[in-house]
């Protein structure tokens, strides 16, 4: 398929030829946005239980069609959706995890009444997702969000009690402003450079008050998605109204899909409009706000939705680097890896035992192996090696300081220590001499937190692989 | 060939996984797996000291391909400074466990960690890739949290969470250093044989670099003021948990300082050499004091530390001096490292082993316990007389040679050999009350050694005595390479 691709690209073609070039590059897409479709099919003919497996399979082979595009750089669509290492990396990442949290969705949602609408909704917000990680042009972003945000919705709101249905208003109150203001200020920044082209955002250099204005919309926008403070308030809320699986899936799927789509506006904005500093300060408040906040959580999924703002934080030190430093596109790919990685596994370990922190008292003696796994994905995330997280914030902070950014660097490590706080917090309880009080038997959720723990502790023995596509 | 650096790095991990996937393994048999495992990595150690270190670069070197893109490689491999080490930490481990096959308490597990923790303890002497060095680190600050929270005594979770984030808050600077050196290299990578032979920072970056070094290291060592979480740590660490914390990981500080600082930096280590030996003596003599305060003995021998790992660092300063004397006080200080280890380890096996039968730790509650318990009250004399620096123990050639290249380059930090003066008044009167005089009350029956913990303690006591001897054995190797590395 590669060569046929360069073949194409080679020719250049007549139009008939670019329009087959281009479907071919985003034949993953195509395949997730089949599959939510297919998974919406089956569930109007009453068959939840073929909508899961068919879900399950669809993303795995969009997961397949994205592994020829590795290497890849290049473009379709007249330079509107690029196909480059974050665009493909978020695809070959995003599309297993949307997968996983699939299966975890079947332990909650099982046999309720339109079981299979949540596997398409999953699928419809993972091509918002991928749409903006591989965004060339404003209009993509803005699909992204809206694309993400309307499945994202209704997924929170799903388990149609008070808690969910007061959590998605806010959500989605939330993001109606922020979307609104995105669009606003995006329109500055056609009007300035007369494109919505990313690749003719360097015209800005002239116009400081349209880039200012394109900018604070682009993070206020992408920055709610991404949860990245101080637009993350939304973010508790909807996790803990949402199943706990939902919640999972909003922490990793459309937050890697945002961050990546600012990384994308990065590489192409001027440095001189500011941003990368703008982009430092958000990265150190949503950091530090993010891991004090976790710090008075009695929560686990409150705590993990904070933890997953500081984890914003920490992506966003990749993007700071977007351009300055080579580190900075493998640092932003390896860390999504094993943040989709670490934070599902935590996730999938909720699922089985409960929201309060109590709940998982006693779980490193009744059940040692889950307690272990539970252990490392934590870790993880602090960025202890030698497991996935680590890899990540190694790489973040090389391109960070590689960039000039050692305070930010600094920062960023003394936030680390602050979630070891966090994050024993759950550690500490869990080896309490005490009877596990409401485990869920839940087999599938095993067999997620399994595969969420073989990652995390392999990615980090074979981080080449994420090097080999042209990173 | 056999790649037997790896074999002997990955022996105890191997140990620790069949452990851990031996469901209901009974705890003899959890401890005979552990002391087998342990056993065999220290007769790989013991093989890797038959095939000795050249003098000049590593020897033994094993190297694999893992991430090429970054210049990240599994690369092994030792040298005159870290193959005393790596024997020392095999040997503590094996006695630690031979010594902990009472525990019942969830031996699996134990088990487990130790040899998680041995396997983690040998990779940092043992590595020669920046990233590979600080995966190791890392991992034994995780292996030994869960020991002390899981097995220590009364108030081991806050001791626990305190040695934890103080350590990771200490060893996050090395990673940025790290990330400085790599950057700064010229094509990058985290080859520390590269690193070394090239020092890739010069000015304020070096500077920068080697300050956030110093602060991983010292607080590792522990120097003062960054010292304070050790006492807590130790008092409440299981006896064996002790022995590693103060035989094998308040080195990794020490050979972290020789392999990073000393030899990454070592023009901007010249220039604050002075700083850096006024410090250590201070924090040698103030360990000896705070010691002399102490009345529980695990506590005394705890700060006893702190004295010990002083001089380390002092002859570290002296050898980052750019005068004469250099490896005389860098053959001291690798050589009191090795001693430390195996004197601190029997000394706190023997605290553990009185602690085990009085329940108590206060000197002031025993007595005679020479004529109760010989076996163990006469140990105790002698590893204290090893620890207080008498000749022809395992202490004295290293810390000799310490201060005589300390005297040739910075006279005024002799000052710090009062330390021994106060260190034999401290063990002097610990031994006056405890080990002399009349038995008291109930500690009149207390039982001798057992097998098990003579076994444990003996071959710690007779390297003790034959480093004192014999020193040359010892000092031999690590010459051969201090020679190479300084003129």
């Amino acid at each position: 398929m590669i060569s046929l691709l360069q073949g194409m690209q080679g020719m250049g073609g007549g139009p008939e030829m670019r329009m087959a070039r281009d479907l071919a590059l985003i034949a993953p897409e195509i395949a997730v946005l089949l599959t939510a479709v297919g998974a919406l099919v089956f569930e109007m003919l009453r068959l939840p239980k073929v909508a899961l497996p068919f879900t399950v399979v669809g993303l795995l082979a969009a997961t397949a069609l994205a592994l020829p595009l590795l290497g890849t750089e290049t473009t379709a669509f007249m330079d509107t959706f690029r196909v480059g290492p974050l665009g493909v990396w978020a695809k070959l990442a995003l599309l297993p995890a949307t997968a996983l949290c699939a299966l975890l969705a079947r332990a909650e949602v099982r046999g309720t009444d339109r079981e299979g609408t949540v596997y398409a909704l999953l699928s419809f917000t993972a091509l918002g997702a991928l749409a903006l990680a591989g965004a060339g042009d404003v209009m993509f972003l803005v699909l992204g969000v809206l694309l993400s945000s309307l499945g994202s919705f209704a997924l929170v709101a799903y388990p149609r009690d008070e808690r969910s249905t007061e959590a998605a208003m806010k959500y989605f109150v939330f993001g109606s402003v922020t979307g609104a203001v995105m669009i606003f200020g995006l329109t500055h920044w056609f009007g300035a450079t007369g494109s919505t082209l990313l690749s003719e955002l360097g015209r800005l250099e002239g116009a400081p008050l349209a880039a200012a204005f394109g900018l604070v919309a682009v993070a206020a926008g992408l920055g709610y998605k991404a949860a990245i403070a101080p637009f993350h308030f939304w973010a508790p809320d909807a996790y803990d109204g949402a199943p706990v699986s939902v919640a999972a899936f909003l922490s990793v799927v459309p937050k890697v899909g945002a961050l990546f789509g600012l990384a994308q506006v990065a590489s192409d904005l001027p440095a001189g409009t500011g941003w990368p500093l703008v982009l430092a300060a958000l990265a150190a408040l949503s950091m530090t706000y993010g891991n004090l906040a976790a710090l008075a959580q009695e929560n686990v999924v409150r705590l993990l939705a904070y933890s997953s703002i500081a984890q914003s934080g920490y992506f966003l030190l990749g993007v700071v680097a977007v351009g300055q430093s080579d580190l900075a596109v493998p640092a932003l790919v390896v860390f999504a890896a094993a943040y989709a990685a670490m934070n599902l596994g935590a996730f999938a370990v909720v699922v089985r035992t409960g929201r309060r922190l109590g709940d998982l008292a006693g779980l490193g003696y009744e059940s040692p192996w889950t307690g272990a796994a539970m252990v490392v994905f934590l870790i993880s995330l602090v960025g202890i090696p030698p497991l996935a997280g680590f890899f990540g914030k190694l790489l973040l902070f090389g391109a960070a300081i590689d960039a000039g950014f050692v305070w930010l660097a600094v920062v960023g490590i003394l936030n680390s220590v602050l979630s070891l706080g966090v994050y024993l917090r759950v550690v500490v309880p869990m080896y309490r001499r005490q009877k596990l009080v409401a485990a869920r038997p839940a087999p599938v959720a095993r067999g997620v937190q399994a595969a969420a723990l073989a990652l995390t502790l392999g990615i980090g023995l074979l981080a080449q692989i994420f090097f080999g596509g042209g990173g | 060939m056999i790649p037997i650096v790896s074999a002997t790095l990955f022996l105890p991990l191997l140990g620790a996984a069949l452990l851990a996937a031996w469901r209901g393994a009974p705890p003899r048999a959890a401890h005979a797996l552990g002391i087998a495992f342990s056993g065999l990595a220290l007769l790989g150690a013991a093989w890797l000291w038959a095939r000795g270190a050249s003098g000049e670069g590593f020897s033994q070197v094993e190297e694999v391909a893992w991430i090429p893109s970054l210049g990240v490689a599994y690369r092994v491999g030792v040298d005159g400074i870290s193959l005393p080490l790596v024997l020392m930490t095999a040997v503590l481990f094996f006695v630690s466990l031979v010594f902990s096959a009472g525990i019942r308490e969830r031996a699996r597990s134990y088990v487990a960690l130790f040899l998680l923790l041995e396997t983690a303890s040998l990779g940092v002497f043992v590595a020669l890739d920046a990233v590979l060095f600080y995966v190791f680190f890392e991992v034994t600050l995780v292996g030994m949290y869960f020991i002390i929270s899981g097995w220590g005594y009364e108030d081991r979770q806050r001791a626990a969470l305190m040695f934890f984030l103080y350590t990771l808050l200490g060893s996050l600077p090395l990673l940025l250093a790290i990330l400085g050196l790599y950057l700064g290299s010229e094509p990058n990578t985290f080859d520390m044989r590269e690193l070394i032979a090239n020092p890739p920072l010069t000015g304020l970056a070096a500077t920068l670099a080697l300050l956030a070094m110093l602060v991983t290291f010292f607080v590792k060592t522990p120097v003062f003021p960054l010292h304070t979480w050790l006492p807590a740590a130790h008092v409440e660490a299981p006896t064996a948990g002790s022995v590693i914390l103060a035989g094998v990981l308040l080195k990794l500080g020490t050979y972290g300082l020789v392999r990073f600082a000393l030899q990454m930096t070592p023009d901007a280590f010249r220039d604050l050499a002075p700083y850096v030996a006024a410090l250590a003596a201070f924090s040698a003599l103030y360990g000896a004091f705070v010691a002399l305060g102490q009345s529980d003995l695990k506590r005394l021998v705890a700060y006893t530390s702190v004295n010990h790992m002083g001089y380390v660092v002092l002859g570290v300063a002296v050898a980052a001096a750019a005068t004469g004397a250099r490896a005389v006080a860098l053959d001291g200080a690798v050589l009191q490292m090795v001693s430390h280890g195996v004197v601190t380890g029997a000394l706190f096996l023997l605290v553990g082993m009185l602690q085990d039968r009085a329940h108590t730790r206060e000197m002031g509650a025993f007595g005679g316990l020479l004529g109760v318990v010989p076996g163990l009250g006469w140990a105790f004399v002698l590893a204290a007389f090893a620890s207080l620096g008498l000749p022809g123990l395992a202490h004295f050639p290293a810390e000799f040679q310490i201060f005589l290249g300390t005297l040739r380059v910075y006279p005024p930090a002799v000052v710090a050999v009062l330390g021994i003066a106060v260190t034999a008044g401290l063990y002097l009167r610990a031994i006056q009350v405890a080990f002399l005089g009349e038995p008291r009350g109930e500690r009149r029956k207390l039982r001798d050694l057992g097998a098990r913990e003579t076994l444990a303690v003996v071959p710690l006591l007779a390297l003790t005595v034959l480093i004192g001897v014999v020193p040359s054995l010892v000092l031999g190797v690590i010459h051969a390479t201090t020679e190479a590395l300084l003129p």
